[in-house]
């Protein structure tokens, strides 16, 4: 095997609402240009995963670690800066602003108030909010509020928003929810092509979509990993079958 | 129409629109921070009162006129609280938006007790007799040349309000408005975002305060009071948060009609005011302006 940097290490990660222990010793690692996915059925913890990797939720106990820098007391912020970039299970955009508003926020989002102020960087972002918008399939619609966008374009427009900033960790919760099979096929080919510069995590309900797109997958259930493998493992374990094929 | 000829001998007039001005930048300031970045502020009122009297203070105890000296001075004080302030509330966590309203709401109650308590600061009678203002040693001598100072520093600071709110820098203090953890997602540092613009806002509230004072003659502690910084707020929900006109006029409008009305219906007309901003936050929540776009969505609604 090639050897790849390690850029994400979660390491015994758990998180307690309340008694609810919604992650559970939970560990899983993500090297560079690899796609990881999630997969586990509803209310085992994935979303809640991914927001202690993302600092929405800080863990109640565990360990994280980007490029071998310990984040997990990090904020958003500190995350974001580190190259973190993240789609949330339910598209959280902004819904009164245009497309083009929408992608210009997350690709001016570091830059300094007196470049904003002089509206400095406007120029050269207007050409990659064309060149992302037509790589989505939302050129027709710049102009548009995004809350007149379809499910499926909202869903687009915030991966488009998260890849535009070349991230090296790309956090994707159920990045295909609502669409179409036509739109899923598509929405693989471009989490394929921003694999070529991130690693990236993949939250997903459908074997089916992650197997072909993904390294490697592991399973959570009822807040605790139950196994990682290669897709092909994963399909075959009978362990898996038990926890998850048989109930979809 | 030079402005001359319509207050032609109407001093009263003058003094009107030169208020109304003078309230034009303090509700900017309202709407800038608001209305722009959703930061929930009661406490305009104490900086424009802070202005006011750092101004009324200066001109009357040593004797200053120089209007670029006083603006200055001002807005070092205002600038100085505005930041002690937003250091307090946006530097840590994530805070509400009623506890920004909280804290600025105390604020306002402070300065006001202050200024009512303090003999320095002249108690209930405030400071009277402050001069005309002056420019480079040429002294201002009536009302219409104060108005044409205020006229100019009020548009000076519309644009420069204009131009920020339509720069990238805008679409940032929008993006901490409506999702500022999201904000926070993509990289923005929220804290710097809000203490900016808490400072700004600062220090067009001191500027206006410090214009209030050599415009009026007199400063006094309702200025800096909960009434003064409640009807801000009114004039931003009338007018409606997120456009920089909308509260302007609402605020004109008010203004006109409140010193008539408040001689026709002096105890009647503040509970009127209540009333509407109780009435435009519940079935109006984008204020007056929207009412042309509500209307044109639902002929569109028809059409379909
Ligand atoms: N903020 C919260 N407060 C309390 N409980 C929570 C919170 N967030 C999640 N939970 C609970 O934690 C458990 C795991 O939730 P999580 O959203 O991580 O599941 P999931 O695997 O993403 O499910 P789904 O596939 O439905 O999205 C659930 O039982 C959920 O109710
Ligand atoms: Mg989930």
């Amino acid at each position: 095997m090639s050897v790849k940097r390690n850029l994400l290490e979660v390491k015994n990660v758990t998180k307690k609402f309340g008694s609810l222990i919604a992650v559970n010793n939970a560990s899983l690692h993500i090297s560079e240009n690899e796609i990881l996915g999630l997969l586990g059925p509803n209310g085992s913890g994935k979303s809640t995963m991914l927001h202690a990797i993302c600092g929405r939720n800080l863990p109640t106990s565990g360990e994280i670690t980007l490029f071998d820098q310990e984040i997990t007391m990090k904020n958003p912020t500190a995350r974001a800066a580190a190259g973190m970039a993240i789609k949330f299970q339910l598209a959280r955009i902004y819904l009164d602003k245009t497309v083009r508003e929408n992608i210009l926020i997350s690709l001016q989002a570091k830059e300094s108030f007196f470049k904003q102020i002089r509206s400095a960087t406007l120029k050269k972002h207007e050409e990659k909010i064309r060149e992302l918008a037509t790589e989505f399939q939302l050129i027709d619609y710049l102009h548009l509020p995004a809350k007149q966008l379809s499910h499926g374009q909202q869903q687009w427009l915030e991966i488009s928003m998260a890849v535009a900033v070349n991230p090296v960790l790309l956090l994707l919760d159920e990045p295909t929810a609502g669409m179409s099979p036509a739109e899923r096929k598509e929405t693989a080919v471009l989490i394929k092509k921003a694999s070529q510069h991130a690693g990236i995590l993949i939250v997903e309900h459908d074997l089916d979509f992650i197997k072909e797109l993904c390294d490697r997958i592991s399973v959570m259930h009822y807040g605790e990993i139950v196994a990682s493998g290669t897709p092909q493992e994963i399909e075959s374990n009978p362990k898996v079958r038990e926890v998850y094929l048989t109930r979809v | 129409m030079s402005p001359v000829l319509i207050f032609a001998g109407n001093d009263y007039l003058t003094q009107i629109v030169t208020r109304i001005l003078v309230y034009g930048i303090l509700v900017l300031s309202v709407e800038m921070s608001w209305g722009q970045t959703g930061i929930f502020t009661f406490g305009q009122a104490a900086l424009f009162g802070v202005g006011g009297y750092a101004t009324g203070l200066i001109a009357t105890k040593a004797n200053i006129t120089d209007i670029f000296i006083l603006i200055g001075l001002a807005l070092i004080i205002g600038i100085a609280i505005g930041m002690l302030i937003s250091l307090f509330l946006f530097s840590g966590r994530r805070v509400g938006e009623l506890y920004v309203a909280l804290v600025t709401l105390a604020l306002s109650y402070i300065c006001e007790r202050l200024a009512n308590s303090w003999t320095f600061l002249g108690s209930g009678n405030g400071v009277p007799g402050i001069p005309y203002p002056s420019i480079f040693g040429h002294s201002l001598g009536s009302n219409i040349q104060v108005f044409y100072l205020v006229l100019v520093i009020f548009i000076l600071l519309m644009l420069l309000c204009f131009y920020i709110v339509n720069s990238q820098f805008g679409l940032t203090m929008n993006a901490v408005r409506d999702d500022e953890e999201r904000a926070e997602f993509f990289g923005y540092k929220r804290p710097r975002v809000q203490i900016f613009t808490f400072i700004l806002c600062a220090a067009l509230a001191s500027i206006a305060g410090c214009l209030f004072a050599v415009s009026e003659g007199l400063v006094s502690p309702s200025m800096s009071g909960l009434a003064l910084s409640t009807t801000t707020v009114l004039w931003v929900v009338l007018g409606g948060r997120g456009t920089l006109f909308g509260p302007l006029i609402a605020m004109a409008v008010l203004q006109i009609f409140n010193t008539e009305m408040q001689n026709v219906l002096p105890s009647l007309w503040p509970i009127l005011i209540g009333i509407m901003l109780l009435l435009t936050m519940v079935f109006l929540p984008k204020g007056l302006s929207s009412i042309p776009n509500i209307i044109k969505s639902k002929r569109e609604v028809k059409t379909l």
